[in-house]
């Protein structure tokens, strides 16, 4: 454990910076914390407890281009004025395979050509300082997902990101009336997935590493050794603000309950309020859902993947017109039973850090720990409600 | 960690020894044509060209398309009922079944668009020689070594045969691993019907039992007129050692396991393979899911077994 007096807190940022992006914590002119790209000078807010979105922007993009591609002009007008036959009947299997190899020679082989570019995975090294426990452990909970744990496919464009990617995380020392960090396995000093970790003690910060990547930036000359009273100090930091985030829910059978409860009808009263504006997803350190769109202007575009949220009818909409989750209990079902129910099944832990952004951003102050609770319980039978 | 743990054990899972994956684990820029699950980027499309399409009926078209890069081709290889994702650069992606046979693998594949929305219209149209993206294969297939020795039923109607052709073939041409082999295929009418150049072969094989029948009367047609779901009731399937296989239209789904029920097949006898709208297709994008099960990945075929454990969310 190092010490950092507080006048130093600036000099080290700026040695962070000489050698990998900066983001932090900033307040703006209307007062809202979000991470930011820092640069010197700029003061770092640790004393307002959360940002207002995760930082989770700066591995999993809102909106990033994934693949570029062209058509030449040549061709664009080459296909336009000639046109072959598109297609033809078939009668018996030897009649598809006769006229096979020979249509492929056609003209518009080559003049319709596909420019396809993988674009770099640009992935200068980047440390995000003065992030949350609970925001550090979101990245965890998103690796899983993107990293293939259990036998699935790799993301390269976010773990590009990730990779180059260290995180400092600093102790809740006044955690919120909506934090629960503690019932979902986290605590205001935890460490899951954190490089290093920060504490705010009288003159300074305390500062541990748990990586590699953490001991790198303690290699910055301005640290003091720590006091045993400093460290002390740390420790009962760290304790109170533990004790002062209220249990919210046993977790204790509740994936088994949720299974138990998917078709009960108190998911509909739950629902009521919500009106899917989604801001719960986007705020969230661990939504990771996305859509996938393709954008061309003339003879270039570009494929991209957004940010998408599950409580929009259009996110399962199929063409026919059907949706198989077309009320909106059923939307709301998803995301909650996706975090404590679906996601753990597959991946083994929760997609729920415990931040209470969505508790604190909800316009209709929906609760998940009020839904934790509720439908992670057992239920007196009830009649399914209609949807109006 | 100890949290990591705290949380497992309370949740209910246990300790799996499952892990994540780094660059270190994966081709670096592979995509899954090439690479399988161990795809470096498994967004990138293979590019392939458009060297064949045949006009099933008004409205379905398929397309034969083979990789630019014939090594990717040549080591190709999948199982059938797996699927692929079909994109047009600048339109977009969409999901649609292998029809072509797996034993043909290292030479083509082949998917049956029906024109539906954006891309599926933007597949229609597409020229012999046009370039494609394609993402293929993805998902688990039919468990067909599962089934040796047994019999087996395949119910379909409109475009569904396009998903189980594949299957189709594969016992076809592996026939003496199974017993009886029947198919009933239905349409709405005669225009309908797909892959008649196959329907054909069928009749003319005295080793199956192929049952075509379409919606109603219609001029010129002295086949078979009925609804699959009545046929196959009127049909009377022995339920004993045979596996029963189903796609088609959701209603159609619906009816046809209703009658599959009442013929007395058990749930671990009957599948089917899903739609649900898709994406990513490699199970990261979210959208896909019945419950905890993601239908890119984990589907799309599922026995009725495994659906009954589900939310009612297809
Ligand atoms: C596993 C699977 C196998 C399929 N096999 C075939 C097949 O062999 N032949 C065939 O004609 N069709 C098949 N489909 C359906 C086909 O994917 C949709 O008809 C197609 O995506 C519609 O796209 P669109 O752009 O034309 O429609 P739009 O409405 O313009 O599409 C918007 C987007 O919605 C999504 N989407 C909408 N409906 C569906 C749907 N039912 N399934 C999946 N995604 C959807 C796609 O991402 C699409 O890009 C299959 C679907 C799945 C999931
Ligand atoms: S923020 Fe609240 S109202 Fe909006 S989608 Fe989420 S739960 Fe519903
Ligand atoms: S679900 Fe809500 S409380 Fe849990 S991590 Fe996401 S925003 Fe925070
Ligand atoms: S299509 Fe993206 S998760 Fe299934």
């Amino acid at each position: 454990m190092k010490f950092l007096t507080t006048d130093q807190l600036d000099a080290f940022l700026g040695y962070v910076a000489g050698q990998a992006r900066v983001v932090a914590p900033v307040k703006d002119d209307k007062g809202v914390v979000l991470f930011r790209p820092w640069a010197p000078g700029m003061p770092v807010e640790l004393d307002v407890l959360l940002s207002k979105q995760s930082a989770k922007e700066y591995v999993f993009r809102q909106s990033e281009t994934y693949l570029k591609f062209g058509y030449t002009m040549e061709g664009l007008a080459a296909a336009q004025t000639e046109s072959p036959e598109v297609a033809h009947a078939a009668a018996t299997e030897a009649e598809v395979a006769a006229v096979d190899v020979a249509k492929a020679q056609d003209a518009r082989v080559k003049a319709f050509e596909t420019v396809v570019v993988d674009p770099v995975n640009e992935a200068p090294a980047q440390v995000i300082f003065g992030l949350r426990p609970c925001d550090v452990r979101g990245f965890v909970q998103m690796d899983n997902v993107f990293s293939g744990y259990g036998g699935f496919y790799f993301d390269p464009y976010y773990n590009a990101k990730r990779e180059a990617t260290t995180l400092v995380a600093v102790t809740c020392r006044d955690p919120r009336s909506t934090c629960f960090c503690t019932s979902v396995g986290g605590g205001p000093a935890g460490t899951e997935g954190a490089d290093a970790l920060l504490t705010q003690v009288e003159g300074g910060l305390t500062f541990e590493t748990f990586t590699p990547k953490g001991e790198a930036l303690g290699a910055f000359p301005g640290f003091a050794e720590v006091s045993q009273a400093q460290s002390l100090y740390a420790e009962t930091v760290k304790e109170t603000a533990a004790s002062r985030v209220a249990p919210a829910f046993d977790l204790e059978g509740v994936r088994d309950q949720l299974r138990e409860n998917i078709e009960h009808g108190d998911w509909h009263d739950l629902a009521m309020r919500c009106i899917s504006c989604g801001t719960c997803t986007y705020v969230c350190p661990n939504c990771y859902c996305f859509n996938i769109t393709d954008e061309i202007v003339e003879t270039r575009g570009e494929r991209m993947r957004t940010w998408d949220n599950c409580f929009n009818p259009m996110y399962t909409l199929e063409t026919s017109g059907h949706n198989p989750r077309d009320i909106k209990s059923n939307r709301f079902r998803n995301r909650f039973s996706h975090k404590f129910w679906y996601y753990p099944d597959k991946y083994d832990s929760l997609l729920c850090s415990g931040c209470g952004r969505c508790v604190a951003n909800c316009p209709t102050r929906i609760d998940i720990r009020e839904v934790v609770r509720t439908m992670g319980s057992p239920r007196p039978v009830t009649v399914t409600g209609e949807e109006a | 960690m100890a949290d990591d743990q705290t949380v497992a054990t309370a949740a209910g899972a246990s300790n799996t020894g499952k892990s994540r994956l780094t660059f270190a684990d994966v081709e670096v820029g592979a995509t899954t044509a090439k690479a399988g699950k161990r795809a470096g980027n498994p967004y990138l499309p293979q590019i392939a060209t458009v060297v064949d399409i045949i006009q099933e009926t008004p409205n379905i078209k398929s397309l034969r398309v083979r990789f630019d890069d014939p090594g990717v081709q040549a080591g190709l290889s999948f199982e059938p009922g797996q699927v692929g994702q079909l994109g047009i650069f600048g339109v977009g992606e969409s999901t649609f079944a292998i029809n072509s046979s797996t034993s043909q693998a290292s030479d083509h594949l082949q998917f049956s668009v029906m024109k539906a929305g954006e891309v599926t219209s933007a597949l229609h149209e597409l020229h012999i020689g046009d370039k494609v993206g394609v993402r293929a294969p993805m998902g688990c297939g039919f468990p067909v070594d599962a089934w040796k020795g047994k019999s087996i039923l395949y119910i379909m109607g409109g475009i569904g045969s396009a998903a189980l052709r594949a299957t189709i073939n594969y016992t076809l041409e592996h026939r003496s691993d199974y017993d009886n082999i029947s198919i009933l295929y239905g349409a709405r009418t005669p225009l309908d019907l797909t892959y008649k150049y196959n329907i054909v072969e069928w009749e003319a094989r005295d080793d199956i039992d192929a049952v075509i029948t379409v919606d109603r009367e219609f001029p010129g047609w002295d086949g078979r007129v009925g609804f699959v779901p009545a046929v196959l009731e009127e049909m009377n399937p022995n339920p004993a050692n045979t596996i029963a296989i189903t796609c088609g239209p959701p209603i159609m789904i619906k009816f046809v396991l209703q009658s599959l029920q009442k013929l007395q097949f058990g749930d671990d006898q009957i599948y089917t393979t899903l739609e649900k709208r898709m994406k990513c297709g490699i199970g990261i994008c979210g959208r896909c899911n019945i419950g905890p099960r993601y239908v890119c990945v984990d589907g799309p075929v599922f026995s009725m077994a495994e659906l009954r454990e589900l939310p009612d969310e297809l």
